[in-house]
């Protein structure tokens, strides 16, 4: 039994830190920080743990009964322990983030609640061993996420708040509904018991396809797939260290892992490819891809520049679950990590630029490169990787979703990823050209210096080392325990045949 | 010793980073007390960048590293194939190195004394041109795919740096138009390598290879290879860049570009094509490939008499030895038999054109800041590497001379004759190119030891010796035998004479109308830009139709909307009325009920 307490433990850690927060007072900034930070290391180590354990053999699962037939139960699978390390990774470089980004300024007590809330509910949804439990902690993630879009107050951010809460308690509802259906057909499934479904025969195919699709409808909202994203841009109201957040593991993350949940382990890969849904999985993919990169296109604005291209990003991750074989399989368990990782370390950059220099517009950027070097590398590495260059980590996702692509037989797959790369190539290497090869106009929007060195070191820290990361998992992806190696674990141990 | 092999592409990244340090630390210390630093970035380290590789390319026996935690699996490794491709391009990088450091001079006089436009060009230029380096070294040393990719890329998008370094209107166009093809190049490949390496789960280039020969679709990956790589090595139709681009690059990088990284282009081919494999079925696509090349060569010599910027016409000219290579490569896909004999000529080629042009550009910055030397001496130095590019004379005759000896006997003779002819067209381009440097020519200004005439001098012989130096493995070059000499050097004779003839009409005709018809440099680049303002001009279009037509619909729903709430105010009065009549209706209803109760 104790060794069941190990994930309650590290769901606790941000849970518990967030009413802690609420209680203490408006001024005492430091010990927030401190008590911030030192949770975020101490979920790191848990998380650890949980790794090791797991490659120990060891089951780590608890559980109780709610009501008869519901149960909430907490489990750990390789597939949780890299989102669940992925967002404690990025919790922790977010929340140095935080600290420098939004010195001075109000409310910061509230935020950073809700921050730990919002971490929270993405390591329930790591954990979360059934669909139930994963309901439960995707709902309390719309609900703690919302005070952090509309952190601001302003007009604008109220309405986006409206939209968002809108499109997400709407999609959340849609995913009740199927959750209940799918409930009332087969009772209480735990992730991982695939035979349940498949055991149901044939002549529950039409139902399960019917279930399947309310299923994609509800998470598809949270993983903005088109026509579902319109919350995204808008939610670009938010500070920086939350749209990082919200794009590289929070929010859009939590829509994506939970349709690998639902093909891999409600219905199976098999079940999903027998029903035939995996091209209408690779259609959607293709459609978002593609839609977001052009609109990212016609952005003037770096933030929603990158809300369209992860519009575009998560998007790959949907492509490599529908090519049905190993390789497509690695492809998209890879890049849920690889597009954080990547993302967060744009958001950041823009992040910076906004803070330190006021830069909102692409064309106020012209020399920032040489004002800004650090955080401009940083930039330039997370913009390469998101073309899919080598040794990015963007490159090891393209490369495993061409060879996915070969083996489910879909070569076209292939014009899409080099479409992409090119729509991506597009829209970013201007942001470099004006960054490193266009002179400066001598003045910048709105200067504030904020440290010795290009920026604040809260500010800079974080970014350059997701940055490294980026580069780090790419170029040794065949490391032992690098994301590629999780995945491809994933991929060939449990999910298929 | 496979440490060297790893340390031939690492050590230029290790002299960028040591400059980018040194450029950091020196900024950091200067406060505005103590002035600007005085930084001289152009060292004797940064010099050394190519040197492991040179040591490399020297070295005994053959080299492989396989290194299991690089990206998918690395593999570079150093064979019999390799190795005449590193020499090369190693030697022409240092000694263009040095030419940098001459051609350079001025602008890092004007960064010393603190001007901040050459700071920024010079800091540019001296952190990017060791990263070309290093993807260029790369490609040629590596056997895994994601290596190749990563050399070639790399090499690609710093070297748009080394383009644009003038800066102007001119540069960004030339630095864009580098770049677009080349973008659209780097997706053809990707498509060729994904769907040629997924066919077989190859990793390493030889698998690819074989995945591509056995693979059904094999055609069309090997034409996505082809097309990609093609954009490098000026395949007709998307060479127009190179016009573009050489004349607005500084001359050491056009001599690099022209000289190693289109031939990266080939290198591609050489590495991913099934060449001499009989079962791949390619004949078809040989065929277009040897077309594609010999329509180039004669085109962009004709483009290229009729440019004014010597290196513009050089860079026509780089196109035109490209289709002749291209040829060459195509003739291995559609007589796979022919292909290990061929490769050997293939390579000296290679080199041949790598050095020579090398040499070429190197000495247009002579003619304009020609060293203290007497002009006899400078001008036939000037005109050795233009008449070897012509066959006439050094390691463009020994090169011509091999083609023949293997192809002679081939179904593939033809060819010859073609590859003849296209050289008349190149005895033209370099008599253009030379009488554009005479016209253009500088006063004596530099000691002949200066870093410029030195590489220049020194790359003159080298081209003029490749045939010498290049390692070929055990079979030698044949020399040619006196007898065919005639055979030989016809087409430079006769591309003299027409030269000679074109001056004569045009001097004769001067002052009526200009000597030669002007052609814009990049040719077909304003064609395809203006079919891109077309397109872009009709997506606009079509897009503002769309919009106003769901400007319509909205029009529409908010119409239907405003009748809807028409309706529903309606109801609203008619509620309102209701108001008055409730207290009567409730007890005329109450009335009736008791009514109805008590009758019942």
């Amino acid at each position: 039994m104790s060794q069941g307490w190990l994930p309650v433990f590290t769901l606790a850690t941000s849970l518990l830190v967030a009413p802690l927060i609420l209680l203490l007072p408006e001024r005492a900034g430091r010990a927030r920080a401190v008590v911030n930070l030192a949770a975020a290391v101490l979920k790191l180590l848990l998380v650890a743990l949980l790794v090791l354990g797991f490659y120990q053999g060891r089951d780590y699962t608890f559980g109780f009964t709610v009501v008869e037939g519901v149960s909430f139960l907490l489990q750990v699978d390789a597939l949780g322990l890299m989102f669940a390390g992925l967002s404690s990774l990025l919790w922790l470089a977010t929340t140095v983030y935080a600290i420098g980004y939004l010195e001075d300024s109000p409310n910061r007590k509230r935020f950073f609640g809700f921050f730990s809330l919002c971490v929270a509910s993405t390591v329930g949804i790591a954990l979360a061993g059934n669909l139930f439990t994963f309901l439960l902690f995707y709902e309390l993630l719309t609900l703690s996420t919302y005070p952090l879009v509309v952190h601001r107050g302003h007009d604008k951010a109220l309405a986006a708040g409206k939209v968002y809460l809108r499109y997400t308690l709407t999609g959340g509802l849609v995913l009740l509904l199927g959750v209940v259906a799918l409930h009332a057909l087969v009772g209480d499934v735990a992730f991982g018991q695939r035979e349940r479904l498949a055991d149901l025969g044939p002549e529950a195919h039409p139902m399960l396809s019917v279930l399947f699709l309310v299923l994609l409808l509800g998470l598809g909202v949270k993983a903005a797939l088109v026509p579902l994203h319109g919350w995204l841009p808008r939610a670009m109201v938010a500070p920086a260290p939350v749209s990082a957040l919200l794009h590289a593991v929070a929010v859009v993350k939590a829509g994506a892992f939970g349709i690998v949940r639902l093909v891999y382990d409600v219905y199976g890969i098999s079940l999903v490819h027998e029903l035939g849904l995996l091209t209408l999985l690779s259609v959607v993919a293709t459609v978002t891809i593609l839609y977001g990169s052009v609109k990212a296109l016609s952005q003037q604005e770096l933030k929603p520049r990158l809300a369209y291209s992860t519009v575009s990003q998560v998007s790959y991750i949907v492509l490599g679950i529908s090519l049905f074989g190993p390789f497509g399989t690695i492809a998209g368990l890879v890049h849920l990590m690889h597009q954080g990782l990547m993302k967060v370390t744009l958001f950041y950059c823009a992040g910076n630029y906004a803070e330190e220099l006021g830069i909102h517009r692409i064309e106020d950027l012209d020399g920032a490169g040489r004002r800004m070097p650090l955080t401009s590398m940083a930039f330039t590495v997370g913009a390469l990787g998101m073309i899919g260059l080598p040794p990015i980590a963007g490159f090891i996702t393209k490369w495993y979703l061409g060879m996915g692509a070969v083996q489910a037989g879909m070569p076209w797959v292939i014009g899409v990823i080099a479409t992409s790369s090119l729509l991506n190539a597009a829209y970013f290497l201007p942001i470099l050209h004006r960054l490193w090869f266009r002179q400066g106009r001598g003045r910048w929007p709105e200067e504030r210096r904020l440290g010795r060195y290009e920026t604040s070191a809260w500010l800079l820290l974080p970014t350059a080392a997701t940055a490294l990361f980026s580069i780090l998992v790419g170029l040794l992806a065949g490391v032992p325990f690098s994301p590629l190696d999780l995945a491809t674990f994933m991929a060939t141990k449990e999910y298929l045949p | 010793m496979s440490l060297l092999l790893a340390l031939a592409p690492l050590w230029p990244l290790l002299v960028m980073l040591n400059a980018g340090l040194r450029l950091a630390l020196a900024l950091s210390r200067s406060g505005p007390r103590r002035g600007r630093p005085r930084l001289e970035l152009l060292d004797a380290v940064w010099l050394s960048a190519p040197l492991p590789a040179l040591l490399l390319a020297l070295w005994p026996g053959e080299l492989a590293l396989s290194m299991q935690s690089w990206m998918l699996g690395g593999v570079w490794q150093l064979d019999a194939m390799r190795r005449p491709w590193l020499l090369f391009a190693a030697l022409l990088w240092l000694l263009a190195g040095g030419y940098a450091r001459g051609y350079l001079a001025d602008e890092r006089r004007r960064a010393r004394a603190g001007e901040g436009t050459a700071r920024r060009r010079l800091t540019a230029f001296a952190l990017l041109w060791p990263l070309t380096l290093a993807g260029n070294l790369l490609l040629i040393l590596a056997e895994d795919i994601p290596s190749f990719y990563l050399g070639f890329v790399t090499m690609t998008l710093a070297a748009y740096g080394l383009v644009v370094h003038a800066g102007g209107r001119e540069a960004r166009l030339g630095g864009f138009s580098y770049l677009v093809l080349a973008l659209v190049g780097e997706g053809l490949i990707l498509m060729g390598l994904l769907w040629s390496a997924g066919s077989a789960e190859a990793l390493t280039l030889s698998g690819l290879r074989t995945a591509i020969a056995e693979a059904e679709q094999g055609l069309w990956m090997a034409t996505l290879l082809w097309l990609g790589f093609g954009v490098k090595a000026g395949v007709v139709g998307l060479h127009v860049w190179l016009p573009l681009a050489h004349p607005v690059a500084p001359t050491p990088a056009s001599a690099v570009l022209s000289g190693v990284m289109v031939k990266a282009g080939v290198l591609g081919w050489l590495s991913t094509l099934p060449l001499g494999v009989v079962e791949a079925g390619l004949a078809p696509l040989g065929g277009w490939i040897t077309g594609a090349g010999l329509a180039g060569a004669f085109v962009a010599a004709v483009l290229g008499v009729c440019q004014r910027h010597p290196k513009a016409v050089l860079a026509y000219s780089s196109v035109s030895q490209l289709g002749m290579l291209a040829s060459l490569v195509g003739v291995g896909l559609s007589e796979p038999s022919l292909w290990p004999a061929l490769l050997a000529p293939v390579t000296l080629f290679a080199g041949h054109h790598g050095m020579t042009k090398g040499a070429l550009f190197f000495g247009v910055g002579v003619s304009e800041h020609p060293p203290r030397l007497p002009a006899w001496l400078i001008w036939p130095l000037l005109a050795l590497p233009a008449l070897s590019l012509s066959g006439a004379l050094a390691s463009g005759l020994i090169a011509k001379s091999f083609m023949k000896e293997v192809l002679y006997e081939s179904a593939h003779a033809w060819l010859l004759t073609w590859l003849s002819l296209a050289a008349v067209g190149s005895t033209l381009l370099m008599a253009r190119a030379l009488w554009r440097q005479w016209r253009g020519r500088g006063e004596p200004c530099m000691a002949w030891y200066a870093p410029m005439p030195l590489a220049w001098l020194s790359a003159v012989l080298a081209a003029a010796a490749v045939p010498l130096w290049l390692p070929f493995g055990e079979a030698g070059i044949p020399w040619p035998a006196p007898g065919d000499l005639l055979g030989l050097v016809w087409p430079a004779l006769v591309g003299l004479t027409l030269a000679g003839l074109l001056l004569w009409v045009a001097q004769a005709g001067s002052g009526r109308r200009p000597a030669a018809p002007r052609w814009p440099a990049g040719d077909l680049w304003w064609g395809y830009a203006a079919a891109a303002g077309w397109a872009a001009a009709g997506l606009a279009r079509a897009q503002a139709a769309l919009e106003s037509r769901g400007q319509r619909l909205r029009a529409r729903l908010v119409e239907v909307e405003h009748r809807v709430i028409d309706w529903l105010d309606g109801l609203a009065h008619a509620e309102r009325g209701f108001i008055h009549f409730a207290v009567p209706l409730a007890v005329g209803v109450t009335a009736l009920l008791l009514l109805g109760l008590w009758l019942g």
